[in-house]
């Protein structure tokens, strides 16, 4: 009995050590990994020198860049992105690339900030550069371009400098090389309009018949989630009550113009123009409504317009001015609000310095600009015109440059939590349970704070 | 055991050993757990500008404001009144059906284990994919109950209304964890010993009257920790909610106290709001199972 206590004591004092140093020496496990890779590598780089192909001097050390982007999940951009990486790595073979792209949403947001408080930044990352990047930003954790150029002249060379400057940061500093802009705006299912004898909603008098016809004829008159992405119909109802200048000014007192605006969720929401189950589908769903031709019109943005089945028989048309309005016709939400930024942790890697910088100009030089652009909203760099745009593409194309005014959305000016505020207050002043002057006070205040 | 004198003796003096093996865990408890905990504490005192504080951020004291904040927002309201009616829901339901399952499951002989794994089978499914699954059944278009009622010529019913969400909610969240009770019950019933059974059959006492006079009183120690469990997993209740009906839609109504803190903290990003909700589930869920436990009393002498 003792002997099988012992030698049962033994064991566990060794599984336990086993587990200890499991724990301690998982590092070291992933560096065996890397220098595994990094041999793989070594290996594959002597190999590609001997084939004088045009890669960098044979001493290269092996680098593992970590990578974040928005263009993942059903990102329009996704296959593209995931190209050039795949062509990246064939071009450097020494660099591997260990990318954690996702769409962009607010829990992604979260984690983002959190991986930079942490010190758990990746190596580049394409993020936002308003008022959405303000969390990141305070970590101060990127590089500038300038700094960037001193060493790598032709860092975003091809970046026209209208896009870098577009760009920049709220504090003024260039840190992000953009490759597109983008434009937000009215969806129609066209065929739908045409086949009950519609008018494309120009005017709100237009839109609001579209509504009544549609949901007569027991069609979704505008796919929205209410509780999930409400806020185009946020964006355009402020920018068509208040004009580009009211809607770009950040009050400290909810301004009437704005509750204006917000009013009209109630309006519409009372006329039917929401799905039955706008409180609680998700947007994705509402896409899938208005693809499908169950929906009449959707606000989305220029990112969405590849994703439409129909290119055919979808169009563009600008928002249309609510009544009383101060906002021209043609007054558009867009701008450029992301880029590709260079972390100091990688910056001050060696090794990864060079490997980051090439990975960014792999990302923004004019082919790849080109696309990522493809015709559809703003390019950051000089691209030739696109041969084989479909009908809702060149749709797309007039309606931005017809735009009489661009304005940036209200979450680039405002801090986060006092828009996300906004955003989950949106239900409730469709519903009347709360006045729109109340959740603007409300997100106003939040935001002085 | 055949011990011999000296060498039980010996087993409790060397304490040293036994420090070394609790040690680890008591420390992963303390850095993960405790420190966490406190400092959520902490954190639900400031005005937090992002998750960690970074260099060079200040945060503002604001003492009880979110305190004052939280007993005045009809929200939490909502998600306190929730959570109390799914906590009577999980006592009722998911205890109930598991103890009715359990005591037929119990009276069979041949079987037993098919059963049990068919009962117990939710459990293995994630709650996401079950979430999402319900999500697919409830959808307004195209949802598989309305598909059912449009073959039956019946109008789509909008099954996550404001008045019909909760209910809606409560069938996955209570169907999932049958299951669980389920198993701990039939153990606990596997364990009373058949001769009492006998016993009582001999002195004429029906079946029916058994599960009252000697099956419940002696699985008492099971009941109350499936009540325990029950009544506290009913405060911790996240993940199905969040994936059906997230941030509490329509219009709030489903909101319970873990989904409510995970939007104030990772959604609209006011973390220190959301950790102060974090307190009161935690303080809410000790009240709640000292409470229990003393309704309970599992080891009184009735």
């Amino acid at each position: 009995m003792k002997k099988w206590k012992q030698v049962l004591s033994v064991i566990l004092v060794f599984a336990l050590m086993l587990s200890l140093a499991a724990c301690g020496k998982k590092p070291a496990a992933d560096t065996s990994t890397e220098t595994d890779q990094a041999k793989d590598n070594n290996a594959v780089t002597e190999a590609a020198d001997s084939k004088d192909t045009p890669t960098d001097p044979p001493a290269q050390n092996p680098v593992t860049l970590m990578t974040v982007s928005m263009h993942g999940g059903t990102d329009a951009n996704a296959g593209n992105y995931q190209a050039i990486n795949s062509q990246f790595m064939t071009d450097y073979p020494y660099i591997t690339i260990e990318d954690d792209s996702q769409s962009a949403d607010q829990d992604w947001k979260t984690k983002i900030a959190a991986d930079f408080a942490v010190g758990n930044e990746p190596d580049v990352i394409q993020y936002f550069t308003d008022a959405n990047a303000s969390d990141v930003l305070a970590a101060d954790k990127f590089v500038s371009i300038d700094e960037i150029k001193a060493q790598y002249p032709d860092y975003a060379k091809d970046t026209l400098d209208s896009a870098l400057a577009a760009a920049a940061n709220p504090d003024g500093v260039q840190r992000a090389v953009p490759t597109t802009g983008y434009w937000e705006g009215m969806f129609c299912n066209k065929d739908l309009f045409d086949k009950y004898n519609l008018e494309l909603p120009t005017d709100w008098d237009k839109m609001l018949k579209a509504i009544d016809v549609f949901k007569q004829n027991d069609i979704v008159p505008i796919a929205v989630s209410l509780n999930n992405v409400p806020h185009y119909w946020i964006e355009f109802l402020m920018l068509s009550a208040a004009g580009p200048d009211g809607y770009k000014a950040v009050p400290e007192t909810a301004p009437e113009d704005w509750c204006k605006g917000l009013d009209m969720f109630k309006t519409l929401r009372d006329m039917g123009a929401f799905p039955v189950d706008t409180d609680t589908i998700d947007n994705d769903f509402a896409g899938e409504m208005f693809k499908n031709k169950e929906a009449a019109m959707q606000l989305d943005g220029s990112w969405y317009l590849g994703g439409i089945p129909d290119q055919d028989n979808t169009v563009l048309v600008s928002f249309p001015v609510i009544p009383g309005g101060k906002a021209q016709p043609g007054s558009m939400v867009g701008g450029i609000s992301s880029g590709f930024y260079i972390t100091k942790k990688a910056w001050e890697d060696p090794d990864k310095r060079d490997a980051a910088v090439k990975f960014v100009m792999a990302h923004t030089n004019s082919d790849s600009v080109q696309k990522y652009w493809n015709g559809n909203g703003q390019a950051a760099a000089a691209v030739k015109a696109v041969d084989n745009m479909t009908p809702l593409g060149i749709s797309g194309m007039e309606y931005s440059q017809a735009a009489t005014s661009i304005s940036s959305p209200t979450d680039s000016r405002i801090s986060q939590e006092a828009y996300n505020t906004l955003v989950a207050g949106i239900v409730d002043v469709s519903t009347g349970k709360k006045t729109s002057k109340d959740l603007l006070d409300e997100v106003l205040a939040i935001n002085a704070k | 055991m055949n011990y011999r004198k000296g060498e039980k003796i010996m087993l409790y003096k060397k304490k040293l050993p036994l420090l070394i093996f609790l040690l680890p865990g008591l420390l992963l408890m303390l850095i993960f757990l405790f420190e966490p905990f406190i400092e959520n504490i902490i954190n639900s005192f400031y005005d937090m500008k992002s998750v960690i504080r970074l260099p060079g951020q200040e945060w503002k004291f604001i003492a009880f404001d979110n305190y004052k904040k939280m007993f005045s927002d009809p929200k939490v309201k909502i998600a306190i009144m929730n959570s109390l009616k799914m906590m009577i829901l999980a006592v009722v339901f998911q205890v109930g059906i598991a103890f009715v399952l359990a005591v037929l499951v119990s009276l069979i002989k041949k079987g037993q284990n098919i059963f049990r794994t068919v009962y117990f089978f939710p459990i293995v499914i994630s709650a996401t994919a079950i979430g999402l699954l319900f999500q697919l059944f409830y959808n307004y278009k195209g949802g598989m109950l309305n598909q059912l009622l449009k073959a039956l010529d019946v109008p789509a019913i909008n099954w996550l209304s404001v008045e019909n969400a909760f209910k809606m909610v409560s069938i996955p969240i209570i169907w999932s964890y049958v299951g669980f009770y389920f198993v701990i019950i039939l153990t606990g019933l596997n364990a009373i010993s058949d001769d009492i059974y006998e016993a009582a059959a001999i002195d004429g006492c029906p079946k029916f009257k058994q599960v009252f006079y000697i099956t419940i009183p002696l699985i008492r120690g099971a009941m109350t920790t499936c009540v325990t469990l029950a009544v506290t997993g009913a405060l911790k209740v996240f993940d199905l909610p969040w994936v059906i009906v997230p941030k509490g839609a329509p219009q709030g109504t489903t909101h319970f106290l873990g989904t409510y803190m995970y939007e104030q903290t990772f959604t609209i990003s006011n973390i220190d709001y959301g950790s102060t909700i974090a307190f009161l589930i935690v303080i809410l869920g000790v009240v709640v199972s000292k409470l229990v436990s003393k309704l309970m009393r599992p080891d009184a002498n009735l």
